[in-house]
Order: C-alpha cells, then structure tokens, then sequence
C-alpha cells in the first residue's frame, strides 16, 4: 500500500461539511417534532380566547403569559412559526428556484438572451425588498397572499445573479470542456455538471436569504402590511400587543424574542457550512 | 471614466426597466383611479357623477391604451414632471422635499455612530483574533444582523422612555426624538459593519508585507495605522456604498415605527391612500437611486483597482 | 499519395485572433501507433495548437486529414467541438474531473456517444480502470479521494475507453511528482504499442520526448522551428533555437550528454 493509497483511504472518512450537513439535518427533524409535539401537548387553541384570564403574566399554567384576549400566547407562538418560519421558507424556495432557473439559462444560452435576462434581473434588483412590499401589499391590499406574491418578486434576483456567474465559470472549467468533446447534449451538462457544483454556494445564499425574509414577513406584518390580526404571526402578534406594551411587555417580548432566535439560528448555520466550504475549496 | 461611459446603455436600460415595472405596478392595482382622484378634490363628496368622473378620466388619458400611457407618464417624469399629489393637490416634488431632510437626518446620524462604533469594535477585535474580546464583537454583530429593528425599537421606548423616560418616544421635531430611532438603525449598522470591517482588517493584517513589516521592527501600532487600515478600508468603503440601499430600507422600518416622518412613512401614507404620483415617484426615487450609487461604487472601485483597468 | 498514408495530416495550419497571429504554417504527420511529441516554451502556441484541432478556435489550414473520421478538408478547420475518433487528456487531473461525480460516471461519459446499456457502459469502464491498473473500488470513489496519480490515471482511462484513433496530450505529467511521472509515461507508452493509438503531446519536458517520441516538433512564436524524427532531432536539430534547448537540458541534467556522433 503505498502513501497515496494510505491518504485515499483516510479521506474517505466523511468530512467535517458531510458530518455538519447531517447534524443541521437532525437538528431540523429534531425542531419540527419539538414543533408538533408542541401542537399536540398544548391544551389551548391559537384562537381560544378567556375573557377572565386577560394579560396574565407568565404563569405556571400559561408559560408564555396570555394576551389582551386571554389567548396563550405560547400556543401563539408555535402557530407563528408555521407563519413565520413557513411563508418566509416558501417564499425564499421560490426565489432560490425562479433566480436558478433564471441564472443558468442566462449563464449557459447565447449573449443576447443573457444581456436581456441580466438587465431585467438588475431593474428588479434596484428595488429594495420592504420599499417593494410596501408598495405592492399597500396598493393591493395588506393581506398575506399579497404579502407573498410581493416578496417573492423580489426574491429571485440574487440567486439569478449568482447562479450565473458560478455557471459561467464552471463552464469553462476543463470537465465541462470533457463533457462537451464527448458530446454530451447541453441540457445534461447543466444538469450533471454544472448544477451539483453550483448547489452548495446557493445553498448558503438561500439560508441567508430565508432570515431575511423572516424578518421581511414579521416586519411587514408588524406594520400592517403582511398577515393579519388575528392570525397568530410573530409580527402580527407583536401588533397586537403593542398597545398593551407598559403594562403587559410579554406581549411584545416573546414573539420579538421568536423572530431573533430563529434568524440568529438560521444565519449562524449558514456561515458554519459557508466556513466548511469555504475550507474544502 | 472609460468604465463607466461603457456602462451607460446598460444602465439606461436597468432605467427603462425599472420605470415599467414601476408604472406595470400603478397600472395594475386595483381601484377605480378616476373614483381616486375625485374623492381626492372632492373630499365632501361622497358619490360622484358619471360625467365628474370621465372627465377626469379623459384629463388624465385613463382609457389610454397602457402603452401610450406609459409613454406619457414617462414623457413627463423626463421633462421632470411628477404630477400633482391626488390629496394635497402640490407637486409630488414639493412634498418629496418636505419630508427628504428628515430620512436624510436619520440615515446619516446613525451611519455616523454606527460605523464609528464598528470601527472602535473591529480594530479592538482584531488585535487579539480568537480572544473573549473578539469574541464578543462577532457574537454582538451576529445578533444585531439577527434584531428586527421594529422590536429594537419597541424595547428601547419601554425601557428609556417609558421606565427612564430619557428621550421621548414617538413623533418628530427636536433633536431628542432623534435618539431612539437614530440608536435603532446604528445598531443594524454597527453589526454588519463591525463583522466586515473585521475580516477585511484581518485579511489586510495576514498579507504577506505585514508580516516583512513585522520582522523589521515597526511597531504593531503604526503597522496597524498605516497599513492594516489602509487596505481595509477600499473594500469596506465599497460594501458600505453598496448597502446603503439596506440602511434606507432599515430608516423606513425605524420611521414607521417610532411615528416619524419621512420618506418611509410618506410611503406608507401614500400607499394607503392611494395617493399613486407619490408612490410611483418614491418608488422611482429609491430604485433609481440605488443603481444610481452602485454604479458610482462600481466606477470608483475601478478606477482605484489597478489590476481592473484593462 | 504514398502508400503508407498517415493517420492524421496537417498542412499550413494558421490561427488568428483579433489580427494577432497565434500559430503560423503549421504542419505534420502522425500515423498510427506513433507519438509526436510538440515542444516549446510557455506561450510557444502549443495549447493552441490542440484548442484549434478541437473546434475551439478559428483556425484556417491549407489541407486537414484524418482518415478514421473521413475528415478531409483545405480552408477553415470545421468548428465542431470535438475532432471525432480522438480524446484529449488534460493538464491537471482534478479540474478535468467533475468534483460531483464518481470517477466511473466521467470515465463512462466517453461511451456517450455509442448509446450503450448501462450494464454494457459499466463493464467497459470497469476494463478500462484496469487496463490503466485501477482496482473496480475506484468506480465509486470521488476525485478527491483518490491521489494525482490515481485521477491522471482514470482521466487515460477516460480517454481509451473510447478506443480512439488519436489521444491528444497536453502536459499529461507535469502536475505529478516524479515517480509518479514516471510510472505514468512507462503506462502511456505501453498502452500506445498495445492499442496502436497515435499520441500526440505537448510538453517542455525533452527528457520525455527523449525517452517516449517518435518524432519531435518545435513551436517557437507560434511557427515550426523543427519537424524531425526523434534520433534526428537529438543529433542533429534543424535549428539554433533547438540546438539551444537540447543544450540546456544536457547542462540542466535532465538530458544525459551528447551521444559521440558518427
């Protein structure tokens, strides 16, 4: 066995991305059963109102306190994160595969479709993201379906601008040319080639963009823009318990304190892979 | 110079661009426009005749196909022309203005503290890497980038105006209702910026004539003033040029939070009350704005990289 | 016509960009189970030489002939990708290896074109990994498991699974550390008189060509500055230029000294 062998065999161990890779993944199973343990274990419902128990502090009963209509506001809370969490993952999802799409049929087609497609994608891109939802949910009316078509508008640009200029350096890469002297058809070649080694990169892009979303979603809400009262999201929620804010702060400190863990969480994933993959380049 | 003239027909076009999908926008939300602008010059009136309203609808050429409407607005946007405001019945521009300063005010004060902070924060950091210090700096800017301001903003009332009763909490005007807002946007601006300038610093201090400085005895501190510095601050000019159209997002939320006036909360306003010149020329302002600085930021960054200039 | 007509025939080949000319009037033959080996400093248009032949640059000749693929054409040198019945091995092994795909997967792309089944493609691979005398585990591994040598080896597969006419080289050993280069070369060289494949390979490395070649060509500037056959070439060179490059091998010693001439 020689010393290349040895060294073969000893990176076949998975390495550290594989292992990070697995543990997000077990951390996110683990986190949507805590989830739906949650919905099974709580006795309340996120619309069940108890006139006689309004504004009450955190209790042994009500963990999270109740709000101005008696309503748990830790069932709330777990409702919200299928608001919150939900819309902004699906938004962000529609964004990475539109932009994608986008990017590599620009990157991979001819030079006018690509200045065409790029220049569409740079008059959406001058659009900042609230400045647009703002508008668009305003004019045709604060709701969250509008609320989502609004962001996700605005959703794509980054993952098309990305996406294209990995394509187009990939392409000239000396596999690529491989691939293209055997003759392999071009639709193949994005799809085996270029893809997979396009994946990862956007991949951290796309959790940096779902914080941002997040935030995006909880802040229209908040002010009027997005999902509205009653439903229990985390901005909505923080909406409706801004009047309350002197007298019962919990209102507005736990669905605050919701939107921060989840994004702090979400970016703090994203750098770690982008670290590990920053390493095995 | 060169750069940037062969940048011109793109960016004319990313102009273009943005003006159709600005006016698609206005053009497709729902409501009678003519019902819009009659309420709004007959604020008493409650029902309108037919014939009030296409009148109103012949003087602003509403039953135009779209694209000769299109072509019109556009006309008069170039000629500077932005319409009257449906409510106020002034200039769009006139109120533009008004509430410019106000956005303007806050953007910069809390640039300023912000960016003084993270610099104070980064090179602090960055003398000892790894240190509980350094630490402390990136787990502060990684929370900041994770803070919805809107809820900063909530806890900073309840906590310094409310229980301190320090500052006031709502509203505009003096130079105290300032503080809070302003506070809020800095710390957005502190984090991201302070995570940047540090990992520029440290790439600047890892190159390889830092370290030919080192073994030649400079002392740490003007290797780190004259040199260190210098080249981080190229590239963290640029991504703070480029994310400025974040910091104006970021006043937006802030003004509307804290009740100030503004361009955010005239948006909102005009958004609400479908006052459409306004939002269409706020729309216009930001989008074109951006491209506009990026671009700037763009031609400079080549012109100040020699290995670019080909 | 000779009756021995060559395998692949090159005469005047001219590349031009922007006005700028890249190679000169360049000619050649190979026949079958012959290596030509094509010398030259970096920048000499060795690496043009093989884009052009490829499709990949305009390239105009006065007569192209390569008889396993009836190509037979004077003027611009067709710009398919890809000259058929020929592969091309590359410089660096890892960036000719999709990082994603298992070296069997790209070893089998060279079968793309013959539409074979999936079991058929598989035993042909597994075949040529040991014709190249890589065990069937390396069918699954990644190239970054695998070492320089290993990937340079599966890239040869790649390219005689296809049984080509013609093997195109381009600094084929120059990413590898010395032993490794020279097992490699032994293995080319082997599998060259046991296939009857021609290779044509750039390289700067004239103890290879020394050792390996049939007939030697100088590029020097984009034009021919010696066209001999090997024995020729090392006795005698057509031209200073190469009179001068042996001479620096010799005093570098990667060349052994001058044979005593008759």
């Amino acid at each position: 066995m020689t010393l290349a062998d040895i060294q073969s065999q000893s990176s076949q161990k998975p390495s550290p991305l594989l292992r990070f890779s697995r543990r997000v993944l077990m951390g996110t199973g683990f986190g949507a059963l805590a989830l739906c343990f949650g919905f099974w274990a709580t006795p309340y419902g996120p619309a069940e109102a108890d006139f006689l128990n309004r504004l009450s502090p955190p209790t042994a009963t009500h963990w999270f306190g109740t709000d101005h209509l008696g309503r748990d506001i830790g069932t709330r809370l777990l409702f919200g994160a299928f608001w919150s969490l939900g819309l902004s993952f699906v938004i962000s999802l529609a964004g990475l595969l539109v932009g994608t799409l986008i990017g590599l049929v620009a990157g991979a087609t001819g030079r006018l479709p690509d200045m065409v497609l790029m220049r569409i994608t740079d008059s959406f891109f001058a659009f900042p993201e609230l400045i647009a939802a703002v508008t668009f949910a305003g004019l045709f009316g604060p709701s969250t379906i509008n609320l989502v078509i609004a962001l996700s508008l605005v959703s794509w640009m980054k993952f098309t601008r990305l996406s294209r200029s990995l394509a187009k350096s990939i392409a000239e890469q000396d596999f690529v040319i491989q691939a293209r002297l055997n003759g392999l058809p071009a639709g193949l070649i994005l799809l085996r080639h270029i893809l997979p080694n396009v994946i990862p990169s956007l991949l951290v892009l796309w959790t940096s963009s779902w914080s941002r979303t997040i935030l995006a979603v909880s802040g229209l809400s908040f002010l009027g823009f997005g999902v509205q009262p009653p439903t229990a999201e985390w901005g909505a929620m923080l909406l409706d318990g801004k009047p309350y804010m002197q007298t019962a702060p919990h209102l507005m400190i736990f669905p605050g304190l919701a939107v921060l863990i989840s994004v702090l969480v979400i970016n703090l994933t994203g750098d770690r892979i982008r670290d590990l993959l920053a390493k095995t380049k | 110079m060169k750069h940037f003239l062969s940048r011109l027909p793109g960016l004319v076009m990313v102009l273009l661009g943005i003006s159709l999908i600005t006016f698609t926008l206005s053009y497709l939300a729902p409501g009678d426009r003519a019902t819009a602008i009659a309420h709004a010059r007959y604020p008493e009136e409650i029902a309108f005749p037919p014939e009030l309203l296409q009148a109103i609808r012949d003087e602003f050429h509403l039953d135009a196909p779209f694209a000769s409407q299109y072509l019109n607005w556009l006309g008069n946007v170039l000629r500077g022309d932005f319409g009257l405001s449906y409510s106020s019945q002034t200039p769009v521009w006139e109120i533009f203005t008004a509430n410019l300063g106000e956005t303007v005010t806050l953007a910069v004060s809390s640039l300023g503290l912000g960016l003084l902070v993270a610099f104070c924060l980064a090179s602090l950091a960055v003398r000892n890497p790894g240190s509980w210090l350094d630490r402390g700096a990136v787990l502060l800017s990684s929370i900041g980038a994770a803070m919805p301001s809107y809820w900063l903003g909530l806890l900073l009332i309840l906590g310094v105006a409310v229980h301190l009763g320090w500052a006031p909490s709502y509203g505009t005007g003096s130079l105290a209702h300032l503080v809070l807002p302003a506070l809020t946007l800095a710390f957005w601006v502190m984090a991201s910026q302070t995570r940047l300038l540090r990992s520029f610093m440290l790439e600047a201090g890892s190159q390889a004539f830092v370290e030919t400085l080192r073994l030649r005895g400079i002392p740490e501190r003007e290797i780190f003033v004259r040199h260190v510095l210098r080249h981080a601050m190229v590239p963290a000019l640029t991504m703070i040029g480029l994310d400025l159209a974040s910091l104006l997002e970021g006043a937006i939320i802030v003004e509307l939070t804290f009740a100030r006036s503004g361009l955010g909360s005239l948006l909102a306003g005009s958004v609400l009350s479908r006052d459409l010149p306004v939002v269409m020329f706020l729309v216009m302002f930001f989008a074109t704005a951006y491209v506009v600085i990026n671009s700037l930021v763009d031609a400079v960054q080549a012109a100040s990289d020699p290995a670019r200039n080909r | 016509m000779q009756q021995n007509d060559p395998l692949f025939h090159l005469e005047g080949l001219t590349v031009e960009i922007d006005g700028k000319p890249l190679l000169r009037d360049v000619s050649f033959d190979v026949s079958a189970g012959e290596m030509l080996c094509v010398i030259g400093e970096s920048g000499a248009g060795k690496s043009t030489l093989l884009k052009a032949l490829q499709g990949f640059l305009p390239a105009t000749c006065r007569r192209l002939a390569f008889s396993p693929a009836n190509i037979r054409v004077a003027g611009a040198v067709p710009a398919i990708t890809g000259l058929p019945q020929s592969r091309w091995v590359m410089q660096d092994p890892l960036a000719a290896l999709n990082p994603k795909l298992t070296l069997g997967t790209s070893i089998g792309e060279s079968l793309h074109a013959q539409k074979l089944s999936a079991q058929a493609c598989k035993s042909a691979v597994l075949e040529a990994l040991s014709e190249v005398e890589l065990g069937p585990d390396f069918y699954t591994r990644l190239p970054g498991q695998v070492s320089l040598g290993q990937a340079q080896r599966a890239c040869l597969a790649r390219a005689l699974i296809a049984r080509p006419k013609l093997i195109f080289f381009d600094e084929p050993l120059s990413a590898l550390d010395a032993l490794v280069q020279k097992k490699i070369a032994r293995q080319m060289d082997a599998l060259r008189h046991k296939t009857q494949t021609a290779f044509i390979v750039v390289t700067h490395d004239l103890s290879f060509a020394a050792a390996y070649a049939d007939r030697i060509l100088v590029l020097r500037q984009g034009q021919v500055e010696a066209y001999q056959s090997r024995d020729a070439f090392f006795d005698q060179p057509d031209s200073a230029y190469a009179t001068e490059l042996i001479g620096a091998a010799r005093s570098l010693g990667t060349l052994p000294p001058a044979r005593a001439t008759a």
